[in-house]
């Protein structure tokens, strides 16, 4: 029986191969399967190399595999790229005359089909832009899909946008493929998927699990500039956001998004912003103001390929350090970063509660990876959403005040807010180092007091952080410290050392900062031998890990900077050299 | 009845003579005159000496980063409609390092009062030249003279589809505060650029050089503030500056055209009900 497979879509951008990717995603989703998707796409529209793998299981997946098993090309280039990590007795599916010009070594073992979508399209319907859907058709033959969900899944995709015309014409084209299918591939060369039509899961991306996330939480301002793979949080709020009176406002720029948001947040409502690469740095100068004005803001930043313009579309874990130690000056800040899409939904609630208790602000970090691709993730229960805004007064509370002070100074360091507009909470919010009124105040016995008020607010936040979690057996000597999109390929690379014999535990890092030591002393005292996982050149994790860490032990990195998730075998490999 | 002393904080500690002096009385004049609570009125500044005026002066203040008194004054008047929005920058402020806030600030209408105090050079950094000082214009940055054309911040206004532009003189306070005023009550983004003497630094703009370039257009005959060719022409006055309500056109500020129910966020409703929830999660599955 199949319990995993990885079909792997490829060609040109331009071809359709996103569109494709996404509809395949859907029907198998909905036939019951877990589901990780991977883009690699460049950051152009038409005409460079670009695939998409829908990897669907039976079992927990949280990330891309190892191996392609069925390959739907659209070109020999596309062929040659990935026969690479095409299983051994993988197939493909590609029109003949490309693969006329594949070399007979490329071909060892493998199933190769001429399938030819293109030309029965132009037949057909005298149009190529139905070749997708006849490739579709052909793989719907080959994995046996059920026709039902997929003619429901093209009618939600064209129907209201395209009409009953065009919903016929690509149900048709489906069908011709699966025909065409029919002639030329053998009954044993297909991969029968069991199917149950199952709707109890999402197919989401990080990105839109933030944004729903944020709605949840009761942010009602979000300002961005536009940037890969930061984007889709926005297009989601923009969707949703007038029902329910927010506001989405497109900045000129990052420097403006960050401080539209403070601005707004400043001013009562809950306020976020999102970002990614050069966007982040130029954030850096607004990040600090919420520092020292104690402004609280949500910041996500989906990492994308740096430095400079980078690779925009492609993932990394090379903005951690930016985050924790960024900025000019020392302030206050928190940051998470979830690994899973449930972890992108909860960590947002989570980043907006922590942001008003400690009135600094929490950035959500994320990658590309899980950012813009989609995942199969068990549907969020409804429940009552614990919404904590923190020290704010009310009118009555300000009313019987004295004088009220912006930034008293208070044992956990955190001062009740007022905000503008009520009676009695007059105030000023200072870029400069302030009294406790919020009045500029150069002294030198008022900066000491007021950089201690403010750093002792991480103090008190401690026991409120997202503690890290250990997946594994906690008697194994061999640990794994990851964070974020290493969180898929670590578990499955568990799992692969244990079949061959090596126990392993791994320690998931979910609040990068504040640094939470002890259970990381703990994990790391515990382990023979430890590996940190980093999807960047310099191991950031590992060298956080090493200047919190008061123990002296070796740490062995496991480093990827390919602008390419880790896929399982690179990290348990490694580890079985290593040992 | 609210006073000028209301909005009263300290006295300021600028250089004796300086024009945010004209600024600062004209500013209290004008809340005065409109009756505006002190709660319900942000000022927003940035850096350079005009920074220091929402330490003296009563009302909320926010002091935002250099360039940046915009987006924040934006996020704030979006945030909570039912706020008076004063944002005072200076031409370093405005004109060079938040330029583009500025431009995008114009275009999108965005219903808030924006006081250019302009004295055509950097004070707070010690006397450089700014973005509109005059060619030829020697300062420590440019001791051969400046080389770049000035910039002038009521024509881009003009060009990027503003709908209050105004030119006031800190040494003609009575119109400043009138101008000022008009700002409060326009519905949509109001720029009063005002020419504003630093007696420290700049020996050349001094008061007597202004009076002696500057005129009031809203005492010649002819001028309507509400004609784009007049308002042109008026912004065109080559080496002399025209003072007053140069240009005023009602258009829809951002503020009504994407809150049109006019609730502000601050009083959005922040929960999702089941309903809510169970029907945006069917799009996912």
């Amino acid at each position: 029986m199949i319990t995993d497979i990885s079909i792997l879509i490829a060609g040109k951008a331009g071809d359709g191969v996103l569109f494709t990717g996404n509809v395949l995603a859907k029907i198998l989703k909905r036939q019951g399967w877990k589901i990780v998707t991977y883009r690699y796409f460049p950051s152009n529209i038409r005409g460079e190399p670009t695939s998409y793998t829908v990897r669907s299981s039976l079992e927990k997946i949280h990330g891309r595999g190892d191996k392609i098993d069925v390959l739907m090309a659209f070109d020999c280039d596309a062929i040659l790229e990935h026969i690479g990590a095409l299983a051994a007795s993988g197939v493909v599916l590609c029109e003949g005359r490309e693969l006329v010009r594949l070399k007979s070594r490329d071909r060892k073992g493998k199933t190769f089909h001429a399938f030819p979508m293109r030309e029965l399209a132009r037949e057909k319907f005298g149009n190529e832009i139905y070749k997708n859907m006849i490739l579709l058709g052909g793989l719907c033959y080959i994995l046996d899909l059920d026709f039902q969900i997929i003619t429901e899944i093209i009618n939600e995709t064209f129907l209201k946008k395209k009409g009953k015309d065009v919903v016929q014409k690509n149900i048709q084209a489906i069908h011709l493929g699966c025909e065409e299918a029919k002639k030329i591939v053998q009954r044993g060369e297909r991969y029968l998927l069991k199917s149950r039509r199952d709707l109890s899961r999402l197919l989401m991306s990080g990105d839109e699990a933030i944004a729903f996330g944020a709605l949840v939480a009761g942010c009602r301002f979000f300002a961005a500039y536009p940037i890969c793979p930061a984007t889709e949080i926005w297009q989601w709020l923009a969707n949703y956001f007038p029902r329910f009176n927010g506001l989405v406002v497109q900045t000129e720029d990052e420097l403006a998004a960050i401080n539209m948001a403070l601005g707004a947040s400043y001013a009562g409502v809950r306020a976020m912003t999102s970002t990614s690469g050069p966007g982040a740095s130029l954030m850096m100068e607004g990040f600090g103001l919420a520092g020292i004005a104690e402004i609280p803001v949500v910041v996500v930043d989906v990492q994308r390929v740096g430095p400079g313009t980078g690779m925009p579309t492609k993932s990394e874990q090379a903005d951690m350090t930016q985050w924790i130690h960024g900025s000019h000056g020392d302030f206050p800040r928190i940051v998470l970063a979830p690994g899973t899409i449930q972890e992108c939904f909860e960590f947002t609630i989570k980043a907006f509660n922590l942001a008003d208790k400690y009135q600094c602000p929490v950035i959500l970090l994320t990658e590309q990876d899980y950012g813009q691709n989609y995942r199969t993730v068990n549907k969020f229960s409804f429940s009552r959403v614990d919404l904590d805004r923190g020290k704010i007064l009310t009118q009555k509370e300000l009313l019987s005040l004295k004088d009220y002070k912006r930034y008293q100074f208070t044992r956990d360091g955190i001062s009740p807010r007022a905000l503008p507009s009520m009676r009695n909470g007059i105030h000023m919010v200072e870029s400069n180092e302030h009294d406790v009124r919020g009045y500029r105040d150069e002294s030198s016995k008022n900066r000491k007091k007021m950089m201690e008020k403010r750093m002792k607010k991480l103090k008190a936040a401690r026991k409120d952080l997202i503690r890290p979690k250990i997946w594994g057996k906690s008697t194994a000597d061999i640990g794994i410290i990851g964070c974020g999109s290493t969180f898929g390929p670590i578990q499955e690379a568990m799992e692969q050392l244990y079949y061959s014999g090596i126990e392993t535990k791994y320690l998931q890092i979910r609040t990068l900062w504040p640094f939470l030591g002890t259970e990381v002393e703990d994990f790391i005292a515990n382990c023979k031998q430890v590996f940190v996982v980093d999807n960047n050149y310099e191991g950031q994790l590992a060298y956080l890990i090493k200047s919190q860490m008061k123990q002296k032990k070796e740490i062995r990195h496991i480093l990827n900077y390919s602008g390419h998730t880790f896929r399982p075998q690179d990290i348990s490999g490694f580890i079985h050299k290593a040992l | 009845m609210l006073k000028e002393k209301d909005y009263h904080l300290h006295d300021p500690t600028w250089c004796p003579g300086c024009g945010l002096f004209g600024v600062f009385a004209s500013l209290k004049k004008a809340a005065v005159s409109l009756k505006i609570k002190p709660e319900d009125m942000v000022v927003v500044t940035g850096i350079g000496c005009h920074g220091r005026l929402n330490n003296y002066f009563k009302a909320n203040g926010f002091h935002a980063l250099h360039g940046r008194a915009l987006p924040v004054a934006t996020g704030a008047k979006l945030a909570n409609s039912h706020l008076s929005v004063i944002t005072v920058s200076g031409d370093g402020d405005a004109y060079s390092i938040g330029l583009s806030h500025f431009i995008h600030a114009v275009r999108r209408n965005i219903d808030l009062t924006y006081i250019v105090v302009n004295n055509m050079i950097y004070a707070l950094t010690l006397g450089q030249t700014s973005p509109t000082s005059q060619v030829g214009f020697v300062s420590i940055s440019t001791p051969l003279g400046s080389k770049e054309f000035p910039l002038d911040g009521p024509r881009m206004a003009f060009v990027s589809g503003g709908t209050f532009i105004a030119r006031g003189f800190s040494g003609a306070p009575k119109q400043l505060s009138r101008l000022i005023e008009q700002g409060l009550q326009h519905k949509g983004f109001a720029l009063i650029d005002v020419l504003s003497p630093c007696i420290t630094h700049n020996k050349i703009n001094t008061y007597d050089w202004y009076k002696e370039n500057t005129y009031n257009i809203n005492q010649k005959k002819g001028h309507d503030p509400k004609r784009r060719d007049l308002a042109w022409k008026a912004l065109n006055g080559g080496d002399t500056f025209a003072l007053g309500l140069l240009y005023q056109e009602e258009r829809p500020s951002y503020n009504e055209l994407v809150l049109p129910g006019k609730k502000s966020l601050v009083q959005s409703r922040t929960t999702v009900d089941r309903k809510e929830w169970d029907r945006i999660l069917q799009k996912f599955e």
